[in-house]
């Protein structure tokens, strides 16, 4: 055997353990799941039934709406809020920027359970603001417990942080040397945010945006004790139709649903990703 | 490529050896016995019941020195091959002296394998050979001579008497305090905890003939409407939030929303609810009641299959799980309901427990109709709004 057949060897042998976990444990899962969606629940024959009903039954179409209710709010609340807190991390320099800084990160560290249940025991209409209202004489019921509000408050939670670190990240490659000559040249602060920082930082935000949209598409332990019977998040009528109802093929359906949705997005992320920054041309 | 193809095989050769040398020394270890007979009691559920399963048995070996009870524990919902169904294959395949010496049943899991196997499986239980069982009044419902109960737990109805100073003793009382009191009861969403299924349940099949409530005929179904309704009925004096009514997700949802003064009264679990309250978890004002008709509870029983190897250890360790030092165990450790005389036994913390009669409990197995229950419960009463 040449040395290159035995390099050769031993490069397949590297990659195989990865390369079969990836096949058993994403491919072989989505394909199956893919044919399963188009199976009759009984005969096992090729039915689109699986797909008319999530939407036809109209509290289907109501979960996949409200999903997507959920899920644009909280992007858009958590992109504009991260926006304006990195766009503050990057040009202030003093000691409570600094502070905030590191404390922003913070809420990644805790184990998302830990911080659903504080959330509870704080937003639930008996819960610590209600507490500290009653000091006062006031009977505050937020009413955010088992509500869209109270999801999304939850989602910005997580979501806030994570978007401000990449988006800080993006802010903080603009060079200095670039405002400042702008700013030389006569350009305002308003006209460098909208002329400079904002095309510079877009791919970041767009990035930020599908990271977040993705990963709440199919969020599962908020919605599960924080969210209302109905209408459901995606994540919530997946579990009920394959844990309680055993309808197996209408789950593989609604994966697939759940997946389309996600890949809308991910395509966004690509087609970004590919794109050169208009100032490296 | 071929030399690629060999690696794999011998790679995959490796792996079954090493298969195979697991379940050599699986057998080894049971071979040892230390001088003792080895008997196997196999019991399934949540992690709770494994440790207390681990407890009893552990203090069972310790008092013992004739049998060494070993204990095979199957966790409840990991997907794997049930219990009842193991039992089954091995019943069906004829197969004698295995080490099924002693198994241990819920209501529902009992009626399964009985109706599966029969019971002519399992050994018809002799008193003599279990004195502490004459003082066991209570019986399974299915097949009463071939189990044993030895212990019990019922879904009742907690509150907090510090709202309601007397509590309602019937269905219909309790549906008059609603409509008195709208906004102040919860009951979880059928399907993610027993206490939302047993509430919901039983009042639709208390509609129905009581032989259906053990029955998975699918000719039932027609008859829910009048208990569904009855559901649609109760439903806008349930509990609010964020203006729209809300059946909290799982036993411990509405047992919080009651803790925190947000509802006072709901079905729950006896056992949850007093041993969370012996650990100063939930409020002490929190006691518990049942309505007649009654909530469901069920018994667990030991069976001693006929296929199984050391009949007499078996009925050894039932003795002892009739005795009232392995009764106050399960008092204490998960506020079972004892089913001998409590009164030689220390209860403080769990006096509750002497209120509820075993005797009177209300048994459901609706078997696989409880998948249409929940679906049909999701579409017509959590879409109510």
């Amino acid at each position: 055997m040449s040395k290159k057949q035995k390099q050769r060897i031993a490069a397949y042998g590297l990659v195989l353990p990865a390369f079969l976990i990836v096949m058993l444990t994403v491919a072989y899962p989505i394909v199956s799941a893919v044919i399963q969606s188009f199976q009759d629940e009984k005969t096992g024959e090729f039915t689109w039934d699986n797909y008319t009903y999530f939407f036809t039954e109209p509290n289907q179409l109501k979960n996949i709406l409200y999903t997507l209710m959920v899920v644009v709010l909280t992007v858009v609340i958590a992109i504009v809020v991260a926006y304006l807190l990195a766009l503050y991390l990057r040009f202030t320099k003093s000691k409570i920027a600094k502070t905030i800084g590191t404390l922003y990160l913070l809420p990644r560290f805790v184990p998302a359970m830990c911080a659903v249940y504080a959330m509870i025991t704080i937003i639930r209409d008996s819960g610590l603001i209600n507490r500290i209202g009653l000091l006062f004489g006031h009977d505050i019921h937020l009413g955010m417990m088992y509500h869209a509000s109270g999801i999304i408050t939850m989602n910005l939670w997580f979501n806030i942080p994570f978007a401000a670190l990449m988006i800080t990240a993006g802010l903080g490659a603009i060079p200095d040397s670039i405002i400042e000559g702008a700013r030389d040249v006569g350009a305002g602060k308003l006209k460098v945010l909208t002329s400079m920082i904002f095309p510079l930082s877009a791919k970041d935000v767009v990035v930020a945006s599908t990271f977040v949209f993705m990963s709440n598409v199919g969020s599962f332990t908020t919605p599960y004790l924080m969210g209302g019977n109905h209408p459901k998040m995606l994540g919530i009528a997946l579990f009920d139709q394959f844990n309680k109802y055993l309808k197996y093929n209408r789950s593989a359906a609604l994966s697939v649903i759940m997946f389309l949705i996600c890949s809308v997005s991910a395509f966004v992320y690509i087609y970004t990703n590919l794109k050169e920054k208009d100032w490296e041309k | 490529m071929k030399k690629f193809l060999a690696l794999m095989l011998a790679l995959c050769m490796v792996f079954a050896l090493a298969a195979c040398g697991e379940a050599q020394t699986a057998q080894k270890e049971e071979a040892a016995a230390g001088g003792k007979t080895v008997v196997t009691l196999w019991a399934t559920g949540s992690d709770n019941v494994r440790q207390i399963f681990e407890t009893l048995t552990a203090d069972f070996n310790a008092s013992n020195d004739q049998y060494e009870v070993k204990l095979q524990f199957m966790l409840s919902g990991t997907g794997t091959q049930s219990l009842a169904d193991m039992l089954t294959a091995a019943s069906r395949a004829k197969q004698t002296n295995t080490d099924y010496d002693l198994v241990d049943f819920s209501g529902d899991d009992w009626s399964k394998v009985v109706s599966l196997i029969g019971e002519e499986q399992f050994v018809k239980l002799d008193g003599a050979q279990m004195p502490n069982a004459a003082s066991v009044a209570a019986k399974s419902s299915v097949s009463p001579e071939y189990c044993q109960p030895y212990r019990g737990t019922t879904v009742i109805l907690a509150y907090d008497s510090a709202a309601v100073p007397t509590p309602p003793a019937t269905m219909d009382e309790l549906v008059q305090w609603m409509k008195d009191h709208p906004g102040r009861f919860a009951y979880n969403q059928p399907g993610t905890g027993g206490a939302g299924d047993s509430f919901a349940r039983s009042a639709v099949y208390n509609f129905l003939p009581e032989e259906a409530f053990t029955s998975d005929d699918e000719k039932w179904t027609a008859e829910w409407d009048q208990g569904f309704d009855f559901l649609k009925e109760i439903h806008p004096y349930m509990y609010t939030s964020g203006g729209s009514i809300v059946y909290p997700a799982k036993n411990q949802g509405t047992l919080d929303l009651l803790n925190q003064g947000e509802i006072d009264m709901c079905p729950n679990w006896a056992d949850m609810v007093l041993s969370q309250r012996a650990k100063g978890e939930i409020k002490d004002t929190i006691k518990i009641t049942q309505i007649q008709p009654a909530l469901t509870g069920s018994l667990q029983t030991l069976a001693i299959p006929t296929f199984g190897s050391h009949t007499e250890g078996a009925y050894a360790f039932i003795n002892y799980m009739l005795s009232p030092r392995a009764q106050e165990i399960m008092v204490r450790d998960m506020a079972a309901i004892p089913l001998i005389d409590a009164s030689t036994m220390d209860m403080t913390g769990y006096e509750d427990l002497q209120g509820l009669d075993v005797s009177a409990f209300r048994i459901q197995s609706i078997g696989g109709l409880s998948t249409n229950f929940n679906e049909r419960w999701d579409n017509e009463i959590a879409t109510l709004g």
